[in-house]
């Protein structure tokens, strides 16, 4: 005779009779595991604050800007002295490639030094479906910064009344799409190309920051004092997200230095050309790892 | 018509597989056949059994030869094999701050199991593998043979056809060795999963594994069930309580082959049983033991190897 509230707690290993999923969801699996990671979920309160912080900056300009339309907007004008959409990368295109330095080397690097990408080889994927779940996370991750924000300085401006009109909007949000993808795309494709080069994530910070402040440097100094041509300040990856996003809103290029003399074009063609060149660097560094079995 | 005897297919074929990494040839030529059961990859080090298991997860192209594994070729069908195989790596790193169940349920995610299934396998294969108490524990503050179960749980949890497991018992001490070979035996056998284990211990191998494939220098010097591999040794095996050179003696004057090792007399000859019993009785001497004589692994090792 069985006591009715008996139950068994312990079935012991059982095979899996259940349904499974297809062999490219892993590169969604591993995407949200990296994403996860990048941003600390999941994990102790030190590893969410970089992320956090970086995140705050990203999103500051936009609310003092909204915090002083609404404060000051009853009593003057305050349209010619909000940010513009064009203008808000200037802000934070330091937080950008601060960030970009910290997500791809987490993303990547980590998997090198712990033997997790011996592990993710020897599973459902490849080395090119592993870096397009890494390269999807990272670039996701960056979109918080490059889109998010304008995204929300529009919705505010909107609601507050300062924004364009209902006709004016899906071309205003087309555009800000459009700059915080080119610009998230190719800071993801820097830092990932770095941090394909080492299994330190410090060494590949560095790099990174590197790449965001030494060409920029020279090429300025080439331009300015060397009569190098204009289009040489395209190296400098600090100055050519506010440019391309001033180009895209249509605003003025930027006054009294050599990229603002560059044509739209070719701001198209170096914001291109660096995501390209992050993007080769990486596939081809992952053809040759081997993967730790 | 007679009906057609059906025999499973290995789940491991290899014909004239060869491996270079550069001048180095780490695989020559190797041709083996693996069954189902758990079975041994056995090789001193540098004998090309980390190699050939890459070679099985399509981790590595090989240079010739074809290769099968579950039926498939892992060098043009490698997601689809290695979605059935588990798989322990010799390393022991693993990401420090992950918790075992974490980890465990990441793998097990990463192999098609949807979520709230993962959830609940990694669990309960951590509970298998005896880390049920500890898996809520970052796998950085595990010792290494916790981790070597963290790792044997990841290679379970989502049910494959074949685990391949590189050096398992690495870096245990013996406690722990004796629990992972149990632990492997275990799911070779009552969990119905195919295993290979490559190893340089012979005795861990004698212990757990139904099968051997010996490899030397890249290629299969030996392969078979331990039954089979054993087989072939003649004579007997004695054990006196003394007189073991006065023994071997007598029995070298009447034709046979005789050879004190240790406490025993290794006699070898045409039906040497007669031979022995009288010798020992003529001898005076207690007869502890007689048996046949059994090779071991080591013995087909040595002889293989030779």
């Amino acid at each position: 005779m069985s006591e009715s509230g008996a139950r068994i707690y312990d079935v012991g290993y059982r095979s899996y009779d259940g349904p499974r999923r297809p062999p490219w969801r892993a590169v969604v699996t591993v995407c949200l595991h990296a994403v996860q990671r990048v941003l600390g979920l999941r994990r102790s309160f030190r590893h969410k604050i970089l992320p956090g912080l970086a995140i705050v900056i990203a999103f500051l300009p936009a609310i003092v800007s909204i915090v002083v339309a609404v404060m000051l907007d009853e009593t003057m004008d305050v349209g010619d002295d909000l940010i513009t959409y064009g203008d808000y990368y200037f802000f934070i295109s330091s937080a950008i490639a601060l960030f970009a330095a910290f997500v791809a080397p987490e993303a990547l690097c980590t998997d090198r030094r712990t033997g997790m990408l011996g592990l993710y080889l020897a599973g459902p994927l490849d080395r090119n479906r592993y870096l397009l779940a890494k390269a999807a996370a990272v670039l996701g991750v960056m979109l918080l910064m490059t889109l998010a924000p304008p995204l929300f300085l529009m919705i505010a401006y909107a609601v507050e009344g300062l924004g364009p009109s209902a006709s004016e909007l899906p071309l205003l949000a087309l555009r800000i799409v459009v700059t915080g993808l080119s610009v998230a795309a190719m800071f993801a494709a820097v830092g990932l190309g770095a941090a394909s080069l080492t299994s330190r994530k410090a060494i590949a910070g560095v790099v990174v920051a590197l790449l965001v402040l030494v060409p920029g440097i020279i090429s300025e100094v080439a331009v300015e004092s060397g009569g190098a041509p204009d289009a040489l300040s395209l190296l400098g990856l600090l100055n050519l997200p506010t440019e391309l996003a001033l180009r895209v809103f249509g605003d003025d290029p930027s006054s009294g230095t050599a990229i603002g003399r560059v044509s739209t074009a070719l701001v198209v063609a170096g914001v291109a050309a660096w995501t390209a060149a992050g993007a080769v660097v990486t596939w081809l560094a992952y053809r040759r790892i081997e993967a730790r079995s | 018509m007679e009906p057609v005897e059906t025999k499973a297919a290995p789940v491991v074929r290899a014909n004239g597989v060869v491996k270079r990494y550069g001048a180095k040839v780490a695989l020559d030529g190797l041709d083996v056949e693996i069954g189902h059961g758990v079975t041994g990859l056995l090789g001193s080090n540098g004998a090309g059994k980390t190699t050939l298991i890459s070679l099985m997860l399509g981790l590595r192209r090989r240079d010739a030869g074809t290769l099968e594994v579950l039926g498939h070729d892992p060098q043009t069908a490698g997601i689809d094999v290695r979605e059935r195989i588990g798989y322990g790596p010799e390393h022991h790193n693993l990401p420090p701050e992950v918790q075992a169940q974490d980890l465990v349920r990441h793998l097990t995610e990463l192999h098609g199991i949807p979520p709230r299934s993962a959830i609940q396998r990694a669990s309960d294969a951590l509970w298998q593998v005896g880390l049920g108490e500890e898996r809520l524990r970052p796998v950085g503050t595990m010792s290494t043979g916790q981790r070597q179960r963290v790792k044997l749980a990841s290679a379970i949890a989502h049910d494959p056809a074949l685990v391949l497991l590189d050096e398992p018992t690495d870096g245990l001490d013996p406690v722990q060795r004796d629990d992972m070979l149990a632990l492997i035996r275990r799911i070779g056998t009552e969990f119905g999963i195919d295993i290979v284990v490559s190893s340089h211990h012979l005795e861990e191998v004698e212990r757990i594994c139904d099968a051997v494939v010996i490899l030397d220098s890249g290629r299969m010097i030996r392969s078979g069930t331990l039954t089979e591999l054993r087989q072939g040794a003649e004579g007997l095996l004695v054990e006196v309580d003394e007189g073991h050179e006065a023994l071997a003696e007598r029995l070298r004057a009447a034709g046979l082959e005789a050879e004190v090792v240790g406490e025993t007399v290794l006699v070898s000859g045409d039906d040497p049983h007669d031979a022995v019993r009288d010798a020992v009785a003529d001898l005076g001497l207690g007869l502890r033991r007689l048996e046949p004589r059994r090779r071991t692994l080591e013995d087909v090792y040595l002889e293989a190897s030779a």
